[in-house]
This record gives structure tokens, C-alpha cells and sequence, in this order.
């Protein structure tokens, strides 16, 4: 009778967890995904449902209670975070400003991601002049200084949400396409990309079935970290008076309108920067956390 | 790496130890002031901000001079003066007048400041300031006379204003530019340096002639361009400014309550109005509508404004001018409630049952304006806000490209209902309303020497400017100064700093 070897390799294999229960052990025993996912999640909810969670109206002024301290500066439970400079509920224009952060994020991302995506797969799957035509394109892009560019679109068309959503959309697709180009030049040697040519797939069907499954993780992962630039930017702009116009809430805005009372009330400028931060912070720790998790050399 | 970083801590502890050691400059007899808009040019006539009248009244004169408390005149470079016509004043000059350079000043002096700067072709940046004044002639040394174009009683007031004199033979020499870099005048402070648009060092002019002004007592008046409000309050916290103004009233009431600070306010001539665009000039807009621009009117809750936002001594203002300019009449002006109800159901009758969405420009105060608009957004009126640079939207203005701006004008501090009501409703490229029957009452109490006959054209001007609603007077401004105790002064109320009165405690 020969026992089993339990320390066989290649026992531990066909015995040991399947792909799916790897996945979820990475992913669970990753803290920084984690906790970057539920701030996310939390703060998605929180957008989406804004008019019930709101204790006000955001745009409901009230002069005779202008610049009420917070509940933890003195302030009292009526306007937990306190109210601006023109008595509006600060807690309430926070919560409809995750939703104009968010939105901004995501679209910017996506019109940036979809625009990005396709010239860097065509670059690494065509290859030859495509590629060069890409890599010209990505150069000049590359040279084009983001904020600078913003500003001046911004100030020529006018600041409003649209504009801002389409301005970063159109500027932040560079990271997309040197990414996106390079994962396709390591995929398109494969042999199952072979495979699929010679059984006679049609190009479209290989880069669609072949090609954009194996190198979606980094996607997700340049997406995220793109969102995140995308919602930074227009706090930028909107703090410079030329992103999202009033009355619409939005961080930047708010930090921008605190400003002028920093000395004095620096809780204005602090509250929707901190929000800010915690977003952006969390946003990365889950690009980050996905990179790991689907690294290929974590798999194993 | 960490040696750097110690380099940097000592060169900031010493930084902040030379600060501290400037406190005080009482002990150099030098006031240390904060300005918060670039200055573009020195030269009075070739600037049209606030910081350049400042500058004008330390280092110019006028032929005369009016009380900023009592508005009366009296003769400053001129001693006494007479109307020979309706088209001429004869002045009689004081003697022994010189300039900050040595020049003497004389006939000559007035005769060549008034040909060159009424004259267009030369520039001056504001027309209506200047171009009432046709020539200028020399009677003799010390009397001269000006030729005026047509009628125009407002010239005493403008003589004691924005007009002041130059020195012939320096300013023939150097032009406006040159002035403005080394500018030459006979006030009581003369310039040591400038530094355009930063810094400018004004010193006491010791042999100042007996001008109804009075003679400087602080020696040294050091003024530095600091843009950020928050800047200039840490400055005046650390101590290296003694007086800083237009001071926002949330950051004053702060202020007020330290006990290191004397915070004084005090009313200006800037009134603060919505203009709305009633001839259609930007197209088919509703605001040509009367019950639309009254519904307007009836939106904005004014004593909440100035109650809750402006503060200090700003006062609800009806009328399209200052209540102390001369025709400024009160009484004959419609005076719309506040009442949203009332606002909801005239743009109802007009045919905006849901309201409707306009452009709104805005250029300062961006804090009032979101105020403005969302009392707007309250009766339906949803605006596309537009927030602008002046001089982008004085020219999108002059196009008539606007249907609804809120809008703010200082009249130049002149004490007279022209300034302001004339200077947008008699058809020039600002005049949105158009309107024949004001122009026609304008024209009349523009030029008639009869004051009677000014005031009842003005009362009627402004009786048809309000019952058609063609603008939303709301409100007037009013300027925070704040210093350190060791200075004393009383500002006026037509928001000009007056160096000459200041002392130190």
C-alpha cells in the first residue's frame, strides 16, 4: 500500500482551493482594497440617495443664519456641519456635492477610458503605422499641460458641469492608451491569440474575445486611478471659479467659497476638504488593491 | 537633505523674529498700507479705480476743494471763482503755489492741464470726467478761464473731484506715462517711489501751501499691493501693515472683536442694481416684459442683503443714484415690497407660469450675487450664472449682449445725480433701457443752471426709470477700514483715504 504524498505539488493542486477561492482569500486578506472599496461604496450610496439623506435643501439660502459653526465647534443639531456663507446647510451641500464629485469621476473616466482604450489596443494589435500614429498622438497629448488646457477651454466656453465632464473626458485618455497599448503588445503573441486567427476569427472577434478579457485588469486599475484625477481636476477648476458654476454644490466649490474666511472659520475650507481627501484616498487604495489582487504574479 | 531642512527652519524662525521687530512703525513715522487691486497707471486721469483717486487727492489739487463732511466748496489751487456766463468760469489762482519738483504754479499750469486732458484724442480713461471742458484761457498770471461746451452745473463739483492740476513743463516732458512713474503734483505727499501696480512711497510735502486739506502729520506712507483679504490680515496680524481697507464685513465683525484693532466703517457712493436688458438688445429675452422686471424687483428681499450681508451703514437704495447726490429725488421713486408672491403672479400674467432661464452676470461680490440669484431661483427665474472680469463684462455689456447682470457703480465719488443716472440712461452703449422720455428729462437737468429746474427733470427721470423698472436699485456699499490701535482716523463717506487726516495715537 503506498500512502499519499500530501506533499505532492501537484496533489495540493487538484485538492487545493479553486481560482474563485484564491480570488476571494486575496481580496479579503487585502486591507487597502478593502477599506477603499467600502469608503467608495459608501460614498456611491451616499450620492445616489442624496435627497433622502439630506437633512435640507442644498440650495435653501437663509441669511439670518449665515456661518454656523458646526455641532462639534458649538454649532447645534439642526445644521450638524454647520451652514455657509449664505445659511445654507453645509451637511446637505455636502451630500449632493459626492454626487457632482462622482458623476464627474465616472463619466470622465469613461469617455477618457473608451477614447484611451481604443488607440492603445489598435496600437499594440496593428501595430506598424497605427502604432506610430498612437504614439504621435500620445506624445502631443503628453505635452499638453492638463490644468492649463482645462482652464482655458473652461474660460472660453464657460464653466458648467457639462463642460467640465467633457473637457477632462477629452484630456485624461493618455494614461488609457500607454497602458492599454503596452498589455496588448504582451497579449497578442499568445498562443491563444494564434488559435483564435487560425480557426479564422474575425479581427474584431479576437481583440473583443481574445485580447480585451486578458488585459482588463489593468484597465480597471487605470481607471480608478483616472476617476480619482478626474475628480481632483475639478476641484481644482471649481476652486478657481471656472468648473462647476453656483449654486450647484460642489467641493471645490465649497473649499473655494470658505476661503475667504479661513482665518476665521477654518472648518468652511477643512470639512469639504477632508471629504475630498478621504474620497480620492480611497479611490486609489482600491486601484491600488486591484492591482494586486489580479497581478499576475499574485495569482499563484 | 536633513541640513536643508534645518537651513530652511532657521531662515524662517529669522523671518519671523524680523517681523516681529517691525511692529510698531510708529517709532520711523512710516503708515504701512495695504492696497488690494493693481494700480495700472498713477497718472489720475489714466486710471478709474478707487486706489488711483487715493493716490490723486495725497499727491494733487483741484482749483477747489469740497468738505467731505460738510460738501461745501471752498478754493483750493484756485481762491476764488465766478460764472462770467453760462459757458465760463473765470478762477483767480492762489500765488506762491510750487510743485513737489520746484516748478512754479500759474496760469500756465491750469491752461495746459485742461487743453490737454479735455481733449479726446488724448485718452483720459474716464470721458465724462474731462470732456465737459472745452478750453482753458490766460487772463493774466494768476487768473485764468474755462470754456465749457454747453451748459453744465455739475463743473464746480467735478473741479473738486477727479480734475486736478499738473505741472505744464514737466508734464509736457514726461506724458502720462512718465507721471505715471515719477508723478509731480502739488499735495501734501509727494511721491519718493513707485513701483507700478506694487509699491509706492509717498513722504510728507513740508512746504505745502494753506490748502483747505490741511497739512500731512504722519511723515511716511509706505502702500503695497496685497491682493489676497487673507494676506493683509496676516499682515496686519504680524504687524508689518498698519491700515488695510475694503475689508469684507464677515472678516470686520471679526476683527472688531480684537482688542489689537480699531475697526471703523463707513458708507460709499457705490450702488449695487440689477440691470435688465428692457429694449431686447441681447435678443428676444423676457425682461422686455414690464411685469417680468417688476416680478424681479418684487424677488429681491433688500433689507435681507443689506441686514444680513453688506452690514456696516449700507442702506437700501430705489432710486438709480445715490440718495446723497444733488437730484438724486427720493420721493418720486417706485418703491417694489418684497414680495415673491406677488413676483410669481405678475411673471405668471406675463406668460412664465414656471419662470423662466436667463444668463445672469455677475462681476464682484460673487457672495451677493449667489444671493441675488437664488432669490431668483426662489419666483422661478433659473439663471445660467456668469461670473466675469469688469472690463470682460462692461464690454460684453456695451454690445448689449446682457440680458441680466448684477452690476455696481461708485459714481467717481461726485456728489451729483449725473454721475450715475446719466451715465447709463441717456443712450449711450451701457443704456439697456433706451428710453426717449428719460432721455429727454436728462438732457434737460444736465445743463440747466436752474437748480429747481434740475431737480424736478431728475425726479422725473427717476420716477420713469423705476415705475418701468428698467433697473433693481437694491443697495449701497459701504468700506471696512481696519488698524492698529496706534493709528487714528476717521474715514469719510465717499470712500477715498485721506493721508492728511491721519495721526498716530
Amino acid at each position: 500500500m503506498t500512502q499519499t504524498d500530501m506533499t505532492d505539488p501537484l496533489l495540493q493542486e487538484i485538492t487545493g482551493p479553486t481560482p474563485g477561492q484564491m480570488l476571494r482569500k486575496r481580496v479579503f486578506g487585502h486591507q487597502g482594497l478593502l477599506i477603499g472599496s467600502i469608503v467608495v461604496g459608501l460614498l456611491l450610496l451616499v450620492a445616489i440617495f442624496a435627497p433622502l439623506l439630506a437633512p435640507h435643501d442644498p440650495y435653501a439660502q437663509s441669511l439670518m443664519t449665515r456661518m454656523n459653526p458646526p455641532v462639534f465647534l458649538g454649532g447645534s443639531w439642526d445644521h450638524p456641519l454647520g451652514t455657509d456663507h449664505l445659511g445654507r446647510d453645509y451637511l446637505s451641500r455636502l451630500i449632493y456635492g459626492a454626487r457632482v464629485s462622482l458623476m464627474i469621476g465616472l463619466i470622465a473616466a469613461l469617455i477618457s477610458g473608451v477614447i484611451g482604450t481604443a488607440m492603445g489596443v489598435a496600437a499594440g494589435y496593428f501595430g506598424g503605422r497605427v502604432d506610430m500614429v498612437v504614439t504621435f498622438l500620445i506624445n502631443v497629448r503628453l505635452a499638453m499641460p492638463v490644468v492649463l488646457v482645462a482652464l482655458a477651454v473652461v474660460a472660453i466656453l464657460g464653466g458648467s458641469l457639462q463642460v467640465v465632464i467633457m473637457v477632462l473626458g477629452f484630456l485624461l485618455w493618455d494614461r488609457f492608451a500607454v497602458v492599454m497599448r503596452a498589455s496588448t503588445l504582451q497579449v497578442r503573441g499568445r498562443e491563444y491569440v494564434a488559435a483564435a486567427r487560425a480557426i479564422g476569427a474575425s479581427t474584431p472577434r479576437v481583440i473583443l474575445s481574445e485580447i480585451m478579457p486578458n488585459i482588463a485588469n489593468n484597465l480597471i486599475v487605470v481607471v480608478t486611478l483616472e476617476m480619482a484625477h478626474a475628480i481632483l481636476l475639478e476641484a481644482a477648476l471649481s476652486f478657481l471659479g471656472l468648473g462647476v458654476q453656483p449654486p450647484t454644490p460642489s467641493w471645490g466649490l465649497m473649499v473655494s467659497e470658505g476661503k475667504n474666511m479661513m482665518l476665521f472659520e477654518p472648518w468652511m475650507v477643512l470639512i469639504p476638504g477632508a471629504v475630498l481627501f478621504v474620497l480620492v484616498l480611497a479611490i486609489n487604495l482600491m486601484g491600488d488593491g486591484l492591482r494586486d489582487v489580479t497581478a499576475p504574479e499574485n495569482r499563484s | 537633505m536633513t541640513k536643508s531642512w534645518f537651513k530652511t527652519t532657521i531662515a524662517s524662525v529669522a523671518l519671523i523674529a524680523a517681523s516681529g521687530a517691525a511692529w510698531a512703525e510708529k517709532a520711523n513715522d512710516t503708515l504701512r498700507v495695504g492696497f488690494t487691486k493693481e494700480l495700472e497707471n498713477v497718472d489720475s486721469y489714466f486710471n478709474s479705480s478707487r486706489e488711483g483717486v487715493v493716490l490723486q487727492r495725497a499727491i494733487w489739487d483741484g482749483l477747489i476743494y469740497r468738505d467731505p463732511i460738510t460738501n461745501e466748496y471752498s478754493g483750493n489751487l484756485a481762491t476764488s471763482w465766478e460764472w462770467i456766463d453760462d459757458l465760463t468760469l473765470e478762477f483767480k489762482l492762489r500765488e506762491g503755489v510750487t510743485f513737489h519738483n520746484g516748478e512754479v504754479f500759474n496760469a500756465d499750469d491750469v491752461v495746459y492741464t485742461v487743453n490737454f486732458v479735455s481733449k479726446e484724442e488724448n485718452g483720459v480713461k474716464t470721458q465724462r470726467n474731462v470732456n465737459w471742458m472745452k478750453s482753458a484761457e490766460k487772463i493774466d498770471d494768476y487768473t485764468v478761464r474755462i470754456n465749457l461746451k454747453e451748459a453744465f452745473p455739475a463743473a464746480i463739483e467735478f473741479l473738486s473731484g477727479p480734475v486736478s492740476m499738473y505741472p505744464n513743463e514737466y508734464y509736457a516732458e514726461v506724458g502720462p506715462s512718465g507721471m505715471g512713474l515719477k508723478p509731480v503734483g502739488t499735495g501734501p505727499y509727494k511721491v519718493v517711489s513707485v513701483v507700478p501696480g506694487q509699491h509706492f512711497v509717498l513722504e510728507k510735502n513740508d512746504g505745502y501751501h494753506d490748502s483747505p486739506k490741511g497739512k500731512a502729520s504722519i511723515t511716511n506712507v509706505d502702500i503695497r499691493t496685497i491682493p489676497d483679504v487673507n494676506t493683509q490680515m496676516a499682515e496686519l496680524f504680524s504687524g508689518s501693515l498698519d491700515l488695510i481697507w475694503q475689508v469684507p464685513a464677515d472678516q470686520a465683525e471679526k476683527l472688531a472683536q480684537m482688542d489689537q484693532f480699531t475697526v471703523s466703517n463707513e458708507s460709499t457712493m457705490r450702488v449695487g442694481y440689477l440691470s435688465m436688458d428692457a429694449a431686447g438688445r441681447s435678443g428676444d429675452t423676457p425682461f422686455t416684459d414690464l411685469r417680468v422686471r417688476r416680478a424681479v424687483n418684487h424677488a429681491i428681499n433688500r433689507e435681507e442683503l443689506v441686514g444680513a450681508l453688506l452690514k456696516g451703514k449700507s442702506k437700501v437704495v430705489w432710486t438709480p443714484c445715490f440718495p446723497s447726490q444733488f437730484g438724486c429725488v427720493q420721493d418720486t421713486a417706485t418703491e417694489y415690497e418684497y414680495d415673491p408672491e406677488k413676483a410669481k403672479a405678475l411673471l405668471a400674467e406675463a406668460g412664465y407660469p414656471d419662470g423662466f432661464t436667463t444668463e445672469f452676470y455677475a462681476y464682484r461680490n460673487r457672495e451677493y450675487a449667489e444671493a441675488i440669484l437664488s432669490y431668483l431661483n426662489a419666483v422661478g427665474i433659473k439663471a445660467d450664472f456668469k461670473y466675469l472680469q469688469y472690463s470682460a463684462l462692461r464690454e460684453l455689456n456695451m454690445t448689449g449682449d446682457v440680458p441680466l447682470a448684477f452690476l455696481t457703480w461708485g459714481s467717481f465719488s461726485i456728489n451729483d445725480a449725473s454721475a450715475m443716472v446719466s451715465q447709463f440712461f441717456k443712450h449711450g452703449s451701457l443704456d439697456d433701457a433706451r428710453d426717449d422720455q428719460v432721455l429727454a428729462d436728462l438732457t434737460i437737468a444736465d445743463s440747466a443752471t436752474d437748480d429747481a429746474t434740475r431737480i424736478e427733470h431728475y425726479g422725473k427721470a427717476i420716477a420713469r426709470i423705476t415705475d418701468q423698472a428698467f433697473w433693481a436699485p437694491m443697495f449701497s456699499y459701504n468700506t471696512n477700514y481696519v488698524s492698529t490701535k496706534e493709528v487714528e482716523y476717521t474715514p469719510t463717506a465717499d470712500e477715498v483715504l485721506r493721508f492728511t487726516t491721519m495721526t498716530w495715537n
